[in-house]
């Protein structure tokens, strides 16, 4: 074979790789993996029938937690990003987007709505529907797998996890019970937490029906997890929030499913100076499904909604969000 | 040729990384990424938003008029770890960019690389599109010889 064949079948190679991010975003590791060593999925000290029975286990062991004041409390200071996981081998036999879901897993029911979502990813590369599409919010557990940047305030009394993506906060409610006077399940439902040293270790229940991203399995309004969050730090200064959690779902899973989920000090994110953003939920909103397939209107087109253009009050002085070049989109066909 | 294939796995790992960075707010099926085209033309817009950046650009068609095309890129907080930022794509300059198309053949795509007017090549891609280093080296090549499609570039070689 000659050097030109060769570079060729170089190319051929890079270029497929290279025309399907998608699929390695979903495979073991994606999502920002490489930093520190490989992340494993450490089981729970037993099998426990309910997420409840888990958390209070958990409790029991450290002896209700450590009360840290807000001079003990562990720092998480900092911008984080998403530094690997394991999520994808909870669902999926290896190699990854070329393997089969694995049975036995799901029940029946979402067992037929993930081959479905499966095929659609295998066969046309992309999930045609994402319900991000209609600007839902990520929701968890879908929080733990999404990019973009992350910050963590730990409080004696609460932990705030921020995600820019939504914005998706997460409030951890320290040393307390579970609440819901309301009767009601939302996106990132109710979590309690306790810590055990420097560990952080979560539960969480009320949440409603979602999924972990549009290529993983849907979940139900049963779902509930126990997260246990620790800081680690390797060589070369890499500083790794490493979350074990086992997913607990009577209606998705036959039994509970464990995986590991990392964050990375994004130092160089700090060094840049950037400060979180507030999700631009409008740009969103020129997504929409046409034919079941995800897609955005552009601008001219009926529906187009300019993140960058003016306010409802264009007459007042100032109403530009485009304020430093001041440019202008058409909003209508020419 | 030892020495390029001693690069080969190390080609692919930064792919792959660079494949992981990309965000993922939504489903990318709306754009054709076996199809790599190139188009130059004037910065309208620049949005650098959260979720998605677009970037619009006027695109002269043969006849001599403009079409206003529409390019998604990555997140503010991917484009910042590239040295991307609000002010990079100046209204008024004139870039050329590599885009995966609209299947439906709309005027827009997802955003691959893009080449500042000084000639330095950036990678605002997001899912819908590469803009990796390694697309960027093998465009230099392709751009040379005068292809503007990687169709056309793998039909001559």
């Amino acid at each position: 074979m000659n050097l030109n064949n060769r570079l060729s079948r170089i190319a051929a190679v890079i270029i497929a790789i290279s025309s399907v991010p998608s699929i390695a975003l979903a495979q073991a590791g994606a999502f920002g993996g490489g930093f520190g060593p490989p992340l494993s999925v450490v089981a729970p000290p037993k099998v426990f029938a309910t997420s409840d029975e888990h958390y209070a286990y958990l409790l029991e062991q450290a002896k209700g937690g450590k009360k840290h004041t807000l001079a003990s409390v562990p720092r998480w200071d900092g911008l984080w990003v998403t530094a690997g996981n394991t999520h994808m081998s909870m669902f999926v036999d290896p190699p990854g987007f070329s393997g089969k879901v694995r049975a036995g897993v799901l029940t029946p029911a979402y067992e037929t709505a993930y081959k479905e979502r499966w095929r659609q990813q295998q066969e046309l590369g992309e999930v045609q529907y994402d319900r991000l599409t209609h600007c839902e919010p990520p929701g968890y557990p879908r929080w733990l797998l999404e990019p973009y940047s992350h910050e963590f305030v730990n409080l004696p009394n609460e932990s705030y996890m921020i995600n820019d993506y939504g914005p998706g906060i997460r409030r951890v409610h320290i040393g307390q019970e579970h609440r819901n006077e309301f009767g009601t399940h939302s996106w990132y439902g109710d979590t309690i937490g306790f810590w055990d040293g420097d560990k952080l270790v979560t539960h969480t229940k009320y949440l409603l029906p979602a999924d972990f991203t549009r290529w993983s399995p849907m979940t139900s309004n049963q779902f509930e997890s126990v997260e246990k969050w620790e800081l680690k730090r390797y060589p070369d200064g890499i500083e790794r929030l490493e979350v074990q959690v086992t997913f607990y779902d009577k209606f998705a899973f036959v039994k509970p499913v464990s995986a590991v989920y990392a964050f990375r000090r994004a130092k160089e994110l700090e060094a840049a100076g950037y400060r979180v953003q507030h999700w631009e939920c409008e740009g969103s909103s020129n997504d929409f499904l046409k034919n079941g397939t995800t897609t955005s209107r552009l601008p001219g087109e009926e529906g187009f909604k300019d993140p960058r253009g003016t306010t409802l009050f264009p007459e007042l002085p100032g109403q530009s969000r485009d304020p430093i070049y001041n440019t202008t989109l058409p909003t209508k066909k020419e | 040729m030892r020495r390029v294939f001693s690069l080969f796995p190390a080609v692919l790992i930064a792919l792959l990384l660079a494949a992981a960075v990309a965000s993922a707010h939504h489903s990318f099926a709306m754009f054709d990424r076996t199809i790599e085209k190139v188009a130059t033309g004037k910065v309208v817009r620049w949005t650098f938003n959260n979720p998605h950046s677009w970037l619009y650009l006027n695109i002269k068609n043969p006849d001599g008029t403009e079409t206003l095309w529409s390019f998604e890129g990555s997140g503010p907080t991917a484009l910042i770890q590239r040295g991307i930022n609000g002010r990079t794509f100046e209204p008024g300059s004139t870039i050329t960019v590599l885009y995966c198309p609209l299947k439906d053949g709309r005027a827009g795509g997802g955003l691959g690389w893009a080449r500042l007017p000084n000639g330095t090549f950036i990678n605002p891609a997001d899912g819908g599109c590469t803009g990796s280093a390694e697309s960027i080296e093998r465009w230099k090549g392709w751009l040379a010889k005068g292809y503007t499609s990687n169709i056309e570039a793998q039909k001559a070689q």
